[in-house]
C-alpha cells in the first residue's frame, strides 16, 4: 500500500522534473527561492517573522509591480525546529526536489553550518544567513547577512573600551555557538586594550533563573556587563538586576539581543541600558525606506508588529532583488554572486549605503543606543568596524 | 560573594522550586489516581496562562479576574481532554497513553504559536520587583509571593486530600484500584477529578511564573523541572513532590556559584541519576517492591 | 509466499537508487538509520519492558564516537569505525545498564531522560574532542579504494549494515536469549522462577540496545555530514519512542515500519512549518486512539486473530502496592 503510494508520489515528482530548465529555479515567469527555518522550536517566532513577514513581504510588493524582469518570486520554506539534521534534509529537498535557485535567510547557526558543505558543493547561494557566528566567512556562495559577532565585538570595544575608556567587563552570555563566538571576539578585542573579561558566566537556553549568574557577575565589579543572550533570558537579566538593586554596572546588549521585545519583556527595569543597535527603530524611524517597510506591513499584515526580525527579511529580499536586476534577464547563480559582489554604495534607505565586494559581507555597521523613557535613543552616528 | 548575596539567590531559587513543586504535584496526582504520565502538564499550563492573559488584553479584567480565567479554562482543559482523549485510551497500555500525552503536548503548543503566536510577552504580577532592604540583604517581593502563594495552594491541596470524601476516594484510588472500585468509589469520577484539580494547581503556577520567565508558547518546557522534581521526591508522595521541587530550584542556584561551568549544568539531572540510583523511592519515598 | 515478499523487498532496496530522485535516497537512509535504532530500542523496550527516553544520547555517543574516528584516523575502513562507535556505545550502556538495573518502569524513563540531558552537556563540555558548540562536520568516510561521497554510496553502507542488524535482531529474538527477554517482560517473576537470570538478561538488551543505537549513530554521523549537541535533543528520544509504539512493541517488523513512517511523516510535515508539531500530533494521538498496540498488533489482528485477541495485560505497575 504504502510503497504503491510512493512510487506513484515519485513518478509524478520524476515527471515533473522533467524538462530542464536553463538554470534550476528560474523559468520565464517565476524565480523560485526557499530555506530551511525554524517554524517550531526555540527560534520559531523569529523565523515565523523574517520570512513570512519579512522575505515574503518585499517580495509581494516587487510581484505587484511585475516582478524581476518579468518574473515573479516564488519562495519555499521547511520547518527545522532548529535540529541540524533537519536543516540537511530540508535544504536537500530544496535543492534536488523543489529546484530552488538559492537558499535565503536560513536561521541560527548550527543549522546553517550543517548545510554549508552542501551548498557549496553543489554551487547553491546561501544569501543572508540570519546568525551572526563568523563560521559562515570565506565561502565562494555566501553571502553574509547579520553583523557578524567579530565585527560587532570590535565595535563595542572600540567605543567602550577606547572613546568612554571603560576598564572593567564582564559577559552574560548563552551557552551556544552565538554565545560563545562574542566571548571569543570580546576576549581578542579587549587583549588590543590589554584588558580582560573580568567574569563571563553562561545561561542555557529556557532558564528559570538567573540569580546565581548574576550575583557571580556583581561580585567581580564589572563597570559594563554585556548581555550576550536572546530577549528572555536577557529581559530575566535585566529584572534580576532590579531585584538586588545592582545600579553600579552598565548593561549593554549585543546586536541580535538589542530589539524593542526585549524592552517589552524587562519594563521599566530596561531604563539606562545601552547597546549595539544593527537596524534603525522599525517602529520609529524617519529613514524612507524604513516608512516604506511599515507601509507595507499595514498593507499586507496589519495586524502583525513590525520588528526587527522582518525587516532583516524584508531587507534581505531587497538585496535579493537588487542583485537579481543588476544581473539582468539571463538570471544564473554565477551571475546573481558577481552582480551582488559588484554592489556599491546601494541606498537601500534603510541601512547605510551598502558595499558587498569580496568580503561577501552585507552588513559591517551598528550605532550605539540608550534606553530612555522605554524607548532607544541613538548615542553615536554609525560605527565602524573595518 | 557575600553571604547575603547567598540569601537571596537561595530565596531565588525556593521560588522557582515552589513552582517546580507544583508541576510536581500536577503530575503527581494524575499518576497516583491514573498510573499514567502527563506529558501534556506545561503546555496545559501554558495554555491556560494564555487565556487568562487574553482576558487581561481583551477584557480589561484586574489580574485577579485573569488568575480566575486561567483556573476555569485550565479546569476545562483537563476535564474535556481526560473525557475525550485519554479516558479512551485507559485500557490500552501505559505506553500508548504516554504517547497520547506526548502528542497532546506538541499539539498545545503548536496550536498555541497559532493563536497567539511564537512571541514573548510580559506577564503582570501580584508582586513587585524592587527589593526590600533587610539589614544587608535584599529579597524580592516577587520571590517572597511565589514562595507564600504556593505553600498557600499546597496546604488546600493536603486539606483536600485528608478531609474531604473526594480526597479520600483519591487516596484510596492511588493505594488501590480495585479495592477501591470494592468499596464503591467511582474510579472515573476520580481520573476526572484528579485531571481537573492537577489543570488547576497547573494554571495557578502558570500565572505566578510568567511574571518571571514570560508567557510564551514554550514557557510549559518549566513541566520538565517538574518531572525531575518529582522523582527526587519519590514520585506520587506528595510531601516529596514539595521537597524535590524546593530542593531541585535551591541546587540549580547553588551549582553555578560552586561548581565549575564545565557540569554546572548537568547538576540537576546528575543529582537525578544519583538519588535514583541510590534512593530509588526519592528521598522521601520507600522503594515500593512489586509483590507476587 | 513469504520468501517472494522477502525478495520483492530486497529487490526494492537494491534498486532504489535507480528508481528514485536523489533526495529520496537521502530519505531512504534516513529510515534505515532510524530503523536500527527502533531495532535497538525495541529490544530493550519492547522485550524486557525498560522503557528508555534517552536513546538520543546513545545516538550522539555513536556519532560522535564515529566522526573522530573518522576524522583523527582517515586510514580507518568505515566498518571498523562503525563496530568501534557501537562498542563505544554499549560500553556506555553497560555503564548506564547495570545501576539502571534496580529501577522499572517510570523511574528508568526519567533516568534515561537524565542520561540524554547529559550527554549533551557532555558534548558541549568536552569542546577539545567534540569541538562543542562549534559543531562537528564529517568528512566523508573512506571504504577501501572507494570514498563514500555520495547519497547513493552512502545509502548502500546504511542499508547493508541495516540488513546485518535486522537479521541479528531477528536471530537473536528466536534464540534462548530471544524467548528469555520474552518471557522477562511477560512477568520477571515468572521468568525468575523459571531461572531465567534476570539481572544479566536486563544488562545484555541494555548493551545490544546501546551497540545498535551506537552503530546507526555512526552512520547518522556519515549521512549527515555535520554534528552538534542541538542534534540529540529530547525531542529526537521522543521521536524514538513513538517509532517503536506505533510499530509495535516487541516487533523487528514492526520497528522498521514504525521508523519509516514517523521519518517520513516528519519530513512530509516540514513543509506546514508552523502546523507541523500540530498535525504530527495529532497523527501520534489518532493512531494510538484507534490502533491501540502499534501497527504490529493491528496487522496481527487481520493475520492472526487469535493471537491478537488476547493482548498481554498492559504494564501497570505499582497497581497491588
Amino acid at each position: 500500500m504504502i510503497s504503491r503510494a510512493s512510487f506513484v508520489l515519485l513518478l509524478a515528482l520524476a515527471l515533473s522534473a522533467l524538462p530542464a530548465a536553463a538554470q534550476q529555479g528560474v523559468s520565464d515567469t517565476e524565480i523560485v527561492i526557499g530555506g530551511s527555518n525554524s517554524f517550531s522550536g526555540p527560534l520559531a517566532f523569529t523565523g515565523d517573522q523574517i520570512t513570512k513577514f519579512g522575505v515574503d513581504l518585499y517580495f509581494r510588493v516587487v510581484n505587484d509591480a511585475g516582478g524581476i524582469h518579468g518574473r515573479k518570486v516564488r519562495t519555499v520554506y521547511y520547518d527545522d525546529g532548529y535540529r541540524p539534521q533537519d536543516a540537511v534534509a530540508n535544504t536537500k529537498k530544496l535543492v534536488e526536489q523543489d529546484r530552488v535557485f538559492a537558499i535565503i535567510i536560513p536561521q541560527g547557526s548550527p543549522p546553517v553550518v550543517a548545510t554549508l558543505d552542501y551548498l557549496e558543493e553543489n554551487k547553491v547561494p546561501m544569501l543572508f544567513p540570519y546568525q551572526s557566528s563568523p563560521v559562515t566567512r570565506g565561502k565562494r556562495w555566501v553571502l553574509q547577512g547579520m553583523t557578524l559577532s567579530d565585527r560587532s565585538s570590535k565595535m563595542m570595544i572600540d567605543y567602550l573600551a577606547g572613546q568612554r575608556k571603560i576598564k572593567r567587563f564582564a559577559a552574560l552570555y548563552q551557552d551556544d555557538e552565538y554565545g560563545k563566538s562574542f566571548l571569543t571576539a570580546f576576549e581578542k578585542d579587549l587583549a588590543r586594550f590589554g584588558l580582560k573579561l573580568a567574569a563571563a558566566e553562561s545561561v542555557k537556553r529556557g532558564v528559570t533563573d538567573v540569580s546565581a549568574q548574576v550575583a557571580k557577575l556583581q561580585a567581580a565589579k564589572p563597570e559594563v556587563t554585556f548581555l550576550v543572550l536572546v530577549p528572555g533570558p536577557g529581559a530575566q537579566a535585566l529584572k534580576e538586576r532590579q531585584k538586588i538593586g545592582w545600579t553600579d554596572t552598565i548593561m549593554v546588549s549585543t546586536g541580535p539581543l538589542t530589539d524593542e521585545r526585549y524592552l517589552a519583556l524587562a519594563g521599566d527595569a530596561a531604563e539606562g541600558v545601552e547597546g549595539l543597535s544593527l537596524w534603525p527603530d522599525p517602529v520609529t524611524s524617519d529613514l524612507p525606506g524604513v516608512k516604506l517597510y511599515r507601509e507595507h506591513m499595514l498593507r499586507y499584515h496589519p495586524n502583525n508588529e513590525v520588528n526587527r526580525y522582518s525587516i532583516a527579511g524584508y531587507f534581505a529580499a531587497m538585496l535579493f532583488t537588487e542583485g537579481a536586476k543588476r544581473a539582468g534577464r539571463n538570471l544564473t547563480r554565477e551571475s546573481l554572486m558577481t552582480a551582488l559582489e559588484s554592489i556599491k554604495g546601494y541606498a537601500s534607505g534603510i541601512l547605510p549605503p551598502i558595499t558587498i565586494g569580496p568580503d561577501h559581507e552585507t552588513q559591517k555597521q551598528g550605532f550605539w543606543v540608550r534606553v530612555e523613557k522605554g524607548h532607544f535613543k541613538p548615542m553615536t552616528d554609525w560605527l565602524k568596524s573595518e | 560573594m557575600t553571604w547575603a548575596a547567598l540569601v537571596h539567590v537561595v530565596i531565588s531559587g525556593l521560588a522557582t522550586g515552589s513552582i517546580y513543586a507544583l508541576m510536581a504535584i500536577s503530575l503527581v496526582i494524575i499518576y497516583n489516581a491514573t498510573r499514567t504520565l502527563n506529558f501534556a502538564q506545561g503546555e496545559m499550563l501554558m495554555v491556560s496562562t494564555f487565556v487568562g492573559w487574553t482576558a487581561l488584553q481583551v477584557l480589561d479584567v484586574p489580574l485577579v479576574g485573569a488568575l480566575l480565567v486561567a483556573v476555569v479554562a485550565s479546569a476545562l482543559l483537563g476535564f474535556v481532554l481526560e473525557r475525550v482523549v485519554i479516558r479512551h485510551a485507559i485500557s490500552a497500555t501505559h505506553f500508548d497513553v504516554l504517547i497520547i500525552t506526548l502528542g497532546l503536548s506538541l499539539m498545545l503548543r503548536s496550536a498555541a504559536g497559532v493563536a497567539w503566536t511564537h512571541d514573548e510577552f510580559p506577564f503582570p504580577s501580584f508582586f513587585g520587583n524592587r527589593p526590600l532592604v533587610v539589614g544587608p540583604v535584599r529579597v524580592a517581593p516577587v520571590s517572597l509571593g511565589i514562595i507564600g502563594a504556593s505553600l498557600a495552594l499546597m496546604l488546600a491541596l493536603g486539606a483536600l486530600f485528608r478531609w474531604t470524601r473526594l480526597g479520600r476516594a483519591m487516596r484510596a484510588v492511588a493505594q488501590n484500584q480495585r479495592a477501591a472500585r470494592l468499596m464503591g468509589i467511582s474510579v472515573e469520577r476520580v481520573y476526572s477529578s484528579s485531571w481537573v484539580i492537577a489543570s488547576v494547581v497547573g494554571a495557578v503556577a502558570g500565572v505566578l511564573i510568567a511574571p518571571v520567565i514570560f508567557l510564551s508558547s514554550k514557557m510549559g518546557l518549566v513541566a520538565i523541572n517538574g518531572f525531575t522534581a518529582a522523582v527526587l521526591g519519590g514520585f506520587g508522595s506528595m510531601p516529596g513532590a514539595v521537597l524535590g521541587g524546593m530542593l531541585l530550584g535551591v541546587l540549580e542556584n547553588l551549582a553555578p556559584l560552586y561548581l565549575p561551568a564545565s557540569i554546572k549544568h548537568s547538576v540537576p539531572f546528575l543529582t537525578m541519576i544519583t538519588i535514583l540510583i541510590v534512593r530509588p523511592g526519592g528521598v522521601l519515598g520507600r522503594v515500593a517492591r512489586r509483590k507476587v | 509466499m513469504r520468501h517472494a515478499a522477502l525478495a520483492t523487498g530486497a529487490a526494492v532496496v537494491v534498486g532504489w537508487p535507480w528508481a528514485a530522485p536523489r533526495y529520496f535516497v537521502f530519505l531512504a537512509s534516513l529510515i534505515a538509520i532510524n530503523a536500527i535504532v527502533a531495532i535497538g530500542l525495541n529490544l530493550l523496550s519492547g522485550y524486557t519492558n525498560q522503557l528508555s527516553f534517552g536513546h538520543a544520547g546513545f545516538l550522539a555517543i555513536g556519532a560522535y564516537a564515529a566522526a573522530i574516528l573518522t576524522i583523527r584516523a582517515p586510514a580507518l575502513p568505515v566498518p571498523a569505525a562503525l563496530l568501534l562507535a557501537g562498542l563505544v556505545t554499549a560500553a556506555v550502556g553497560l555503564a548506564l545498564g547495570v545501576p539502571c538495573l534496580r529501577l522499572e518502569g517510570l523511574y528508568l524513563a526519567m533516568a534515561t531522560l537524565a542520561f540524554g540531558f547529559v550527554v549533551v552537556e557532555a558534548i558541549l563540555n568536552l569542546d577539545w574532542l567534540t569541538r562543542g558548540n562549534d559543531g562537528l562536520r564529517v568528512p566523508a568516510a573512506r571504504l577501501g579504494p572507494w570514498t563514500l561521497a555520495t547519497d547513493t554510496a552512502r545509502y548502500y553502507l546504511v542499508v547493508t549494515v541495516a540488513a546485518l542488524l535486522i537479521v541479528a535482531a531477528v536471530n537473536i529474538t528466536r534464540t534462548r536469549t530471544g524467548r528469555a527477554l520474552l518471557a522477562i517482560r511477560e512477568s520477571e517473576i515468572a521468568a525468575q522462577a523459571s531461572g531465567i537470570n534476570l539481572a544479566a538478561y536486563k544488562t545484555l538488551a541494555f548493551v545490544v540496545s546501546a551497540f545498535y543505537t551506537g552503530v546507526a549513530g555512526g552512520l547518522f554521523a556519515l549521512v549527515v555530514g555535520f554534528l552538534s549537541p542541538d542534534s540529540f535533543d529530547v525531542f529526537l528520544s521522543v521521536d524514538f519512542v513513538a517509532m517503536i509504539i506505533v510499530g509495535g512493541l516487541g516487533s523487528i517488523l514492526g520497528s522498521v515500519v514504525g521508523a519509516a513512517l514517523i521519518t517520513t511523516l516528519n519530513d512530509s510535515l516540514a513543509g506546514f512549518q508552523n502546523y507541523r508539531p500540530l498535525i504530527f500530533g495529532a497523527i501520534l494521538i489518532a493512531s494510538m486512539l484507534f490502533m491501540p498496540g502499534g501497527i504490529a498488533r493491528a496487522l496481527g489482528t487481520i493475520v492472526r486473530p487469535a493471537r491478537a485477541a488476547a493482548p498481554p495485560e498492559p504494564p501497570r505497575q505499582g497497581e497491588d502496592r
